[in-house]
């Protein structure tokens, strides 16, 4: 099998230059003006944060939210890496935007049959065997891609041989870690990357303990419902029991005096 | 001629007819220009107000079926036997709207039955659409015997009755049990947006939360009905079984108070209630509505014997469950979520002409068919002298 492949973004290498974005834009067929945040026309953005530059894309968790909260299972984490969205079964519920911890995907709102949007970490050129177009485009390799393990060495590669790097890869353990992969020299909470939201462990587990827990109680609660039933019958019949036999008796003390 | 269609022309009607003209464009705009002319929504709000008010509200408050049918049919509580139907049309009727709102919220509705062959278990959404489903299909099932009965051919009317008798009990069983999981689920909805939902509302047990709300809602809400039934359609129900379900809401509301209370001391989340945030007002507001001004009032004996004042006590309990559903869907997100989200008009028309399409089909079927035990001729209002008792008769 393939080995899961990953980005390596280096917030200290990026110079802005906005190619990635221009790259997604040409591969998807979307006008090449650039938007200011996420869209449905926009599946990575390069965001200034006071002199550094973040770009913003899909982080293709290893568990993703978004593959858990779908009800029709649209959306699928590839053991090659990229979360992919089957827009064939999409019912346009949402719910996988709600999930997001990210808050990555979109959606064409402006459309009568609207779909969910987001990178798919180009999955028919990866499949290929190629790079990312943002990857590609990147012209002083802040954005590389490869070999997620291999990436991982790589950036602490980079975080050891240069003092000025924050000792941490975000994306590696966060929410259960993920296929894009950040390091940089500016501690990452001043760049807008936000605590996640359940530390280490993936979002699903958040939801699995109140979904595990309904086998039980639909077995406890239907034998207690149904002990009750039972009790109530029972008395029902006790009481109607007793209630004859009272009658017998006193049509025989009628009869005896 | 004239004068008649004038007379005809009541107050309420043209309320109706309104409801119905807009909601009518709303949906026009909905299914044929889109959500953006039809709706406020984006991509920092991608759930709104037709799943807060038309789906966790519409479920929460279809909530008394279950619960009155589980304490007739299983508990043996036969005290209640009389409003058994009109809470199982209520819940009937309540998830047919959730099932038409549905149609609005997703996307793409010509695929709603999606869900029914592509599975994804470890959604909480899935599961929440597979039990309303078959909770509408039980709820269709115990409603049925209303309508079956007014059927003209003995045969048959006597053979489906007899038969739906012998599996009713497993039925019933099974739909407290799916109420049960799904009422909870829509709560469990939220889990996973740990970080965006506020922390006076985000718990691990929300789903709890859900459950034990949606019960005195959903009883508030039958208790008013019937308080309508009978002061406009001449049904006649012993006034001390809505009293002791007056009761009932106030006991099951402090049951969710203290467990709400603890579930704030657990999560460290009280202090949020006293900052200066719009969502300690909300929350506040929930408060007061939900649970302070209604668990007062009902403690009182002189309110929960006097229908009207009743009437009013439930009024407030379904107005803070609402607030409560929409302070979870809404405004509970919007600071996390960084937008300000106010539902369209539209948003606002399509929702309420669902449900005044429900409240017409409740009302004719309480005209037309055996909801409620009815007055048998003039109506006298002997029992509402006497702080509304039961007259002794």
């Amino acid at each position: 099998m393939a080995q899961e492949k990953a980005m390596l973004i280096d917030i200290k290498r990026c110079i802005g230059c906005m190619s990635c974005e221009t790259a997604c834009k040409q591969l998807h067929g979307f006008g090449t003006d650039p938007e200011p945040t996420l869209s449905d026309t926009a599946f990575t953005v390069v965001e200034s944060r006071g002199d550094k530059f973040v770009r913003k894309v899909c982080m293709h968790c290893e568990d993703p939210a978004c593959a858990s909260a779908c009800p029709v299972g649209a959306l699928d984490k590839l053991a090659l890496g990229p979360v992919v969205y089957n827009a064939d079964k999409c019912i346009g519920c949402r719910y996988c935007m709600l999930a997001c911890p990210y808050q990555v995907p979109r959606y064409q709102w402006t459309k009568l049959a609207p779909f969910v949007k987001k990178c798919d970490m180009c999955v028919d050129r990866v499949k290929a065997g190629k790079p990312t177009a943002c990857a590609e485009a990147c012209p002083v390799q802040a954005t590389v891609f490869g070999n997620r393990s291999e990436l991982i060495n790589e950036a602490w590669n980079r975080i050891r041989g240069d003092s000025s790097y924050v000792p941490h890869i975000y994306g590696v353990d966060e929410l259960g870690g993920g296929c894009v992969l950040f390091v940089s020299d500016v501690p990452f909470e001043k760049l807008g990357f936000k605590p996640a939201p359940s530390g280490n462990q993936p979002m699903p587990t958040l939801t699995q303990s109140a979904l595990g827990d309904s086998p039980k109680v639909v077995i406890m609660g239907g034998t207690i419902l149904s002990a009750l039933y039972w009790v109530t019958q029972r008395r029902r019949e006790v009481a109607l029991a007793e209630a004859e036999e009272k009658a017998v008796i006193n049509k025989i003390r009628g009869e005896r005096s | 001629m004239l004068a008649r269609i004038k007379s005809e022309i009541t107050l309420w009607r043209v309320i109706v007819g309104i409801i119905f003209v807009t909601g009518i464009y709303a949906t026009y705009i909905r299914f044929f220009e889109g959500f953006r002319a039809s709706t406020n929504l984006s991509d920092q709000m991608p759930w709104g107000l037709w799943v807060g008010l038309g789906t966790l509200c519409g479920v929460g408050l279809s909530a008394a079926g279950f619960g009155i049918s589980a304490a007739v049919y299983l508990l043996g509580m036969e005290r209640y036997r009389p409003i058994l139907r009109s809470a199982i049309l209520i819940s009937f009727l309540g998830y047919l709207t959730v099932c038409v709102g549905y149609l609005y919220e997703i996307g793409l509705p010509w695929r709603f039955w999606h869900p029914i062959v592509m599975w994804n278990h470890r959604s909480v959404l899935f599961d929440v659409c597979i039990c309303i489903m078959t909770y509408t299909t039980v709820l269709t099932f115990e409603f049925a015997p209303a309508v079956i009965e007014k059927l003209p051919w003995k045969r048959l009317r006597e053979t489906v009755l007899h038969y739906h008798h012998k599996i009713l009990i497993g039925v019933v069983l099974a739909g407290v049990l799916l109420s049960s999981m799904h009422q909870s689920y829509l709560g469990g909805l939220y889990l996973i947006a740990r970080g965006k939902v506020h922390p006076l509302w985000y718990s691990q047990y929300m789903h709890a939360m859900f459950y034990l709300s949606a019960i005195p809602a959903g009883l508030a809400l039958t208790v008013m009905a019937i308080y309508l039934c009978m002061r406009s359609l001449n049904v006649r129900i012993d006034p001390s079984i809505l009293s002791d379900c007056g009761r009932m809401v106030q006991m099951l509301l402090i049951v969710y108070a203290f467990f709400k209370a603890l579930d704030l001391v657990a999560n460290q989340a009280f202090g949020y209630a006293f900052q200066r945030t719009t969502e300690a007002g909300y929350f506040w507001l929930e408060v007061l509505l939900f649970l302070a001004i209604p668990i007062t009032l009902l403690s009182f004996e002189s309110v929960r014997n006097n229908l009207e004042r009743l009437y009013w006590s439930c009024a407030i309990v379904v107005a803070g469950f609402m607030v409560n559903r929409l302070n979870v869907s809404i405004n509970a997100l919007q600071t996390a979520m960084g937008t300000h989200y106010v539902p369209k008009w539209s948003e606002f028309a399509s929702t309420i002409l669902v449900i005044a399409a429900a409240v017409m089909a409740f009302r004719y079927a309480v005209i037309y068919l055996d909801i409620l035990p009815k007055a048998p001729a003039k109506p006298t209002y002997r029992w509402m002298s006497n702080g509304g008792l039961p007259a002794q008769a």
